[in-house]
């Protein structure tokens, strides 16, 4: 048990690590990275354009930054933001919690409708029921995340929870088909064949067959939710992270960005661990 | 009789008490201002704060364009630009309540000097080599001493923040009308009313009538004009044509044209010989003809009706019409006149085949324009030359880029061959243009950090630029920049496409506003502005 | 139901048959500004009227729907099929294969690849045409959509392995290929399908949104992405309806493929 827990800590730190060194290798090599905005000012001397040029070079030494930056987190220290001048631990110490709070309402908000839908649908097999819920599904997932958070502004209701409209119909997607799937195999073939309830079947023999994929999904769900949350964010300014990203990436602003990544990367792989995990001893429990 | 007319005098006087105290005004910036001290302000957002925070020596009047006395009383201008003696006002306080004094403004300058600050206002008082100095000559008195003559120097006082060399605050103790209050990342900025703010109303009531000022941080300008709309935030200091239309067919009260701005779009070619051009492009580039060519080809009307619903006016030259002292007005527009375009460009041995327009050598006449993406208006403008050039047989595809990158291009690897972009104003002097038009500035755009002018129309522009800067003659000044207004016309470096009109929203329930084309449009005169 | 898959098939190749007869369908092309009216309601000249510039709407949704309708189903495809081919390879082989895999995939949901595309864009050349642009934009967006199903179905794979059919069919002789074939690929049909369907209106959105950094259509070209662009004027938009042809259209094609996808859904 304990010697697993050492292993997927071990897993969560390697590829935090690599993201972060990926991310940072991506932002120093785009281009505009040694640029500011500054440097557009007329009312700078050439002399200080120089000097601003300078400042923006350096983290430009991109292994030594990584190096310091990495010998900085081991104390505690996440650096300053270059573009907000502030301490990168106070931003994301204001930004988190809004954006967990969202993603955290969202994706379970989007997973009781979800699997309620695709249950509803695989145990009715009411064409009518199958028939709207694609219809919605489909007009959500047409629907651009921006558009529909900016429908939530204009009804004044919070734009975070357009979110759920978003992966509402991925989830449903999914496990509608993991389901359908699921009743096409052998097994529950038989078990209808013999009569048992729909509830039976259900709970018996098609939950523990697409469980397994079903737990996958969970963990995946998280990066899919956290990927419609960021972008209403930053169209509505919301202040959670993915405004704060969407500003670093506007200036480039390398502390900020890796520290970002960093972030993401440990809910994404600590999802996906957890619904490993719960995957694995399910499969355990259900052998 | 004695009651009654209390009575009276109660109902007149009452609803304008009740209209012209207190209140919380709200409006949005776009994003995060990236510092709080008003030395190390540059970026718009902190700006903002610096405007509504800062007491200033003077203040340029955004409607009359002349400076106003504010915490010094009066200043004198000596040796012919190279000197500047204030006297201050007596008795202020800063809004923590340390006492303002001569020594203060000292301090400033000795830290805005600083060179590692790198801040704008420092940059234009350095104007040569050697120390700018501040001496505080009494506690009311202070003079500021520099190496060389300063063009515009009064006016540039604007936008020096008067900190306090004493206050255990340090930058956040403030002799403007708001201090700051409350910061919320990435959501609101509350200011509070000074205590100590030193202005008073013609009637003798303390300035400022507002209670407080918040702004919010909204980069959405459909979601700001939004809250607009449903009363949540008051003003908005620059509304797109689109909304400004929307606006005005639900509630004419609800927006303003303030007239012609002092910013201009431009378009230009990458003339720089370390570009990596192919040689044919570059001598297109190069010559004036075809840069005369492009610009009669482009059609400035239809983009002024049509992009900006007609809220902008063809661009003349480098000076909107709208800086009423420096704009040459001897300028025409430029006309449009695709035949004429053809014509000049025959000159140059260009000429049509298939309705393909070739060089000389037989190329076929194509570009790409970059330009920043996320701006409508501005991709809409370059939509519209790609259609007009097309009419002449050039072929032009646009490249909307993001801010850095587009950054970069044109300023470091210089791997482009046409940008537009548009330059703000804010600053009438043309001195604060120095650094476009100096061949050896960074801000030349079509040909940066030039070692000796590339041409000799550079070069004159050049002698009249240095001439204008170290001249303290306003008239002499206005010459010479007449001129180089001139050449700019003939050249075009930057070809010139609008100057667009400053439209604002104002809300119905705020008094006292005077909406003016230069920044910040609507709350320039914040201590005066009240709520109903 | 056979009604509504016949109806969706008409749909969908009538929508085919209008993107690839544009030139006939909206002959008033769409670059052409009609400087005289911009932003008008429709008429008889503009069924859907004209955008802030004077070009024909109608033009535009045809044309933007050939770009997209073609590309965006393409994409889908590739990265379906990259999802099924690393999901299922690492799910099959498990062991270390299968870790580096998840940790792969773990990555690729984690790296800001916002990066990636503005760096690509800065690679191409400035005088793109626009067909090749949004072409590399679905490229791209296919080439790196596909960790999340692959992670599905990875799991997918390895538990159907330990599974009883898939015993009896080792025990038969069913081995490598075939069974992944016959027994493993028609069970995870359901994931890909998903994947797929899924994808198609996400990248056809994304492909717009990465117009922010120069990347998917240049003017004058106009995609079904670019076109929903323009609902995010949420203030100017209410009175004129006629805005959400393109979203509608979206809905449309997203409902055909969801209807004909099901159809094979119950065939297996």
């Amino acid at each position: 048990m304990l010697r697993s827990v050492g292993l997927a800590v071990l897993r969560l730190l390697v590829i935090m690590l690599l993201a972060s060194m990926i991310g940072a290798v991506l932002i120093r090599v785009a281009p505009g990275f040694s640029s500011d905005e500054q440097q557009l000012n007329s009312s700078l001397s050439a002399q200080s354009i120089q000097a601003i040029k300078q400042a923006r070079l350096t983290n430009s030494d991109l292994p030594r930054y990584y190096a310091n930056y990495l010998a900085a987190l081991l104390r505690g220290d996440l650096g300053i933001s270059q573009s907000l001048n502030q301490p990168v631990r106070d931003l994301l110490r204001e930004r988190i919690p809004v954006t967990m709070r969202s993603l955290v309402l969202a994706l379970a908000l989007a997973w009781l409708i979800g699997l309620a839908l695709a249950v509803a649908a695989q145990l009715t097999r009411s064409r009518l029921l199958t028939f709207l819920t694609d219809g919605v599904s489909s007009t959500f997932i047409s629907t651009p995340a921006v558009v529909l958070a900016l429908v939530f502004v204009l009804l004044r209701l919070p734009p975070q929870l357009a979110a759920t409209l978003l992966v509402f119909p991925k989830i449903y997607r999914y496990s509608q088909n993991l389901l359908q799937q699921s009743y096409q195999l052998p097994h529950v073939l038989t078990a209808r064949a013999k009569g048992a309830g729909a509830w039976r079947v259900l709970a018996w023999h098609v939950a523990p067959m697409a469980a397994p994929q079903m737990l996958a999904l969970v963990g995946v769900s998280v990066s899919i939710a956290l990927g419609v949350l960021l972008p209403i964010e930053v169209i509505c300014d919301v202040p959670g992270i993915g405004q704060l990203a969407w500003q670093a990436a506007q200036s480039r602003d390398l502390p900020l960005l890796v520290n970002l990544t960093l972030v993401v990367t440990f809910v994404t792989v600590c999802a996906t661990m957890l619904s490993d995990s719960a995957r694995r001893s399910f499969t355990r429990s259900a052998a | 009789m004695k009651r009654f007319l209390l009575f009276a005098l109660a109902l007149l006087v009452g609803p304008l008490a009740f209209a012209q105290n207190g209140g919380e005004l709200r409006f949005c910036i776009n994003s995060e201002p990236k510092t709080f001290n008003p030395l190390l302000a540059q970026d718009d957002n902190s700006e903002v704060i610096r405007y509504l925070t800062a007491g200033v020596l003077l203040r340029v009047n955004r409607i009359t364009q002349k400076p106003q006395p504010e915490l010094a009383t009066g200043w004198k201008v000596l040796d012919g630009g190279k000197r500047i003696r204030f006297k201050l006002r007596e008795g202020l306080r800063y809004s923590d309540g340390t006492q303002f004094s001569s020594a203060d403004v000292a301090y400033t300058m000795q830290q805005l000097m600083d060179p590692a600050l790198h801040s704008t206002t420092g940059d234009a008082f350095r104007s040569a080599e050697g120390k700018v100095t501040a001496q505080a000559v009494s506690p009311t008195v202070v003079e500021i001493a520099f190496p060389a003559p300063v063009a515009n120097l009064v006016n540039l006082f604007d936008t020096v923040a008067i900190v306090s060399e004493k206050s255990p605050q340090k930058e956040t103790a403030t002799l403007g009308p708001f201090y700051m209050a409350e910061h919320k990342s990435g959501s609101y900025i509350l200011l509070k009313r000074n205590p100590n703010y030193w202005k008073k109303d013609a009637a003798g009531r303390p300035l400022p009538y507002l209670d407080s000022v918040r702004l919010e941080i909204e980069q959405n300008r459909e979601i700001e004009a939004l809250r607009y709309r449903r009363g949540e935030v008051h003003l908005i200091n620059t509304v797109s044509p689109a909304i400004f239309e929307k606006f005005t067919a639900d509630d004419p009260s609800l927006v303003r044209d303030a007239g012609v701005s002092s910013d201009t779009e431009q378009l230009w070619f990458n003339q720089s010989p370390t570009a990596s051009l192919p040689d044919y492009k570059r001598a297109w580039f190069t010559s004036t003809n075809f840069r005369r060519a492009i610009s009669q080809a482009i059609n400035r009307e239809d983009m002024a009706r049509v992009v900006f619903r007609g809220h902008a006016k063809p661009a003349i030259g480098i000076i909107s019409p709208a800086n009423k002292f420096w704009f040459n007005s001897k300028l025409k527009p430029h006309p449009y006149d695709p035949a004429a375009a053809i014509k000049l460009l025959q000159q140059d041995g260009f000429h049509q085949e298939n309705g393909v327009l070739k060089d000389r050598g037989g190329h076929a006449v194509e570009f790409s324009i970059i330009t920043n993406a996320g701006n409508r208006p501005r991709e809409n403008m370059a939509a519209m030359i790609q259609e007009d050039l097309k009419k002449i047989g050039i072929k032009v595809s646009v490249a909307p880029m993001d801010f850095p990158s587009l950054i970069e291009r044109i300023s470091d690897k210089l791997n482009y061959e046409a940008c537009l972009l548009g330059l703000v104003n804010a600053d009438l002097d043309p001195n604060s243009q120095m650094n476009v038009w100096l061949s050896s500035a960074d801000n030349h755009q079509w040909n940066a950090r030039q070692k000796t002018p590339a041409t000799p129309w550079e070069a004159q522009i050049d002698k009249l630029m240095r001439a204008q800067s170290s001249s303290a003659d306003n008239s002499k000044r206005k010459q010479y920049w007449d001129e180089v207004q001139q050449i700019a016309w003939e050249q075009e470096p930057f070809i010139y496409l609008v100057n667009k009109d400053t439209l604002v929203a104002i809300a119905p329930g705020v008094k006292n506003a005077q909406p003016s084309t230069l920044r910040p449009q609507t709350y320039w005169n914040v201590e005066e502005l009240a709520l109903k | 139901m056979k009604a509504l898959r016949w109806g969706a098939t008409a749909l969908l190749i009538l929508a085919a048959l209008a993107a690839i007869g544009a030139h006939y369908v909206a002959p008033a092309g769409y670059e052409h500004q009609f400087r005289e009216s911009p932003g008008v309601s429709p008429s008889a000249q503009h069924p859907l009227g004209t955008d802030d510039l004077g070009r024909d709407r109608f033009a535009r949704l045809i044309y933007g729907l050939r770009v997209s309708l073609i590309l965006a189903p393409l994409a889908a495809a590739l990265t379906t099929l990259m999802a099924a081919l690393i999901g299922g390879i690492a799910g099959y082989c498990g062991g270390w294969v299968e870790g580096c895999a998840l940790v792969i995939m773990d990555l690729f949901l984690s790296i800001p690849w916002l990066f990636l595309l503005i760096t690509v864009r800065a690679m191409l050349p400035l005088n793109i045409s626009p067909e090749s642009s949004v072409f590399i934009t679905f490229l791209l967006l296919g080439v790196l959509g596909w960790a999340a199903s692959a992670r599905i179905i990875c799991a997918g794979t390895r538990d159907l392995l330990k599974s009883e059919f898939v015993w009896l069919a080792r025990a038969s002789g069913f081995s490598g290929f075939k069974l992944l074939r016959l027994h493993l690929l028609p069970n995870l049909r359901g994931t890909l399908l998903a994947q797929f369907w899924i994808s198609i209106p996400v990248f056809i959105i994304a492909e717009a949104n990465l117009g922010a950094m120069g990347l998917g259509v240049a003017e004058p070209l106009p995609s079904l992405g670019s076109l929903l662009r323009e609902l995010q004027n949420v203030v100017t938009l209410r009175p004129e309806p006629w805005r959400f042809m393109p979203l509608l259209v979206l809905i449309m094609v997203v409902s055909c493929f969801q209807t004909l996808l099901n159809k094979n859904e119950v065939r297996t």
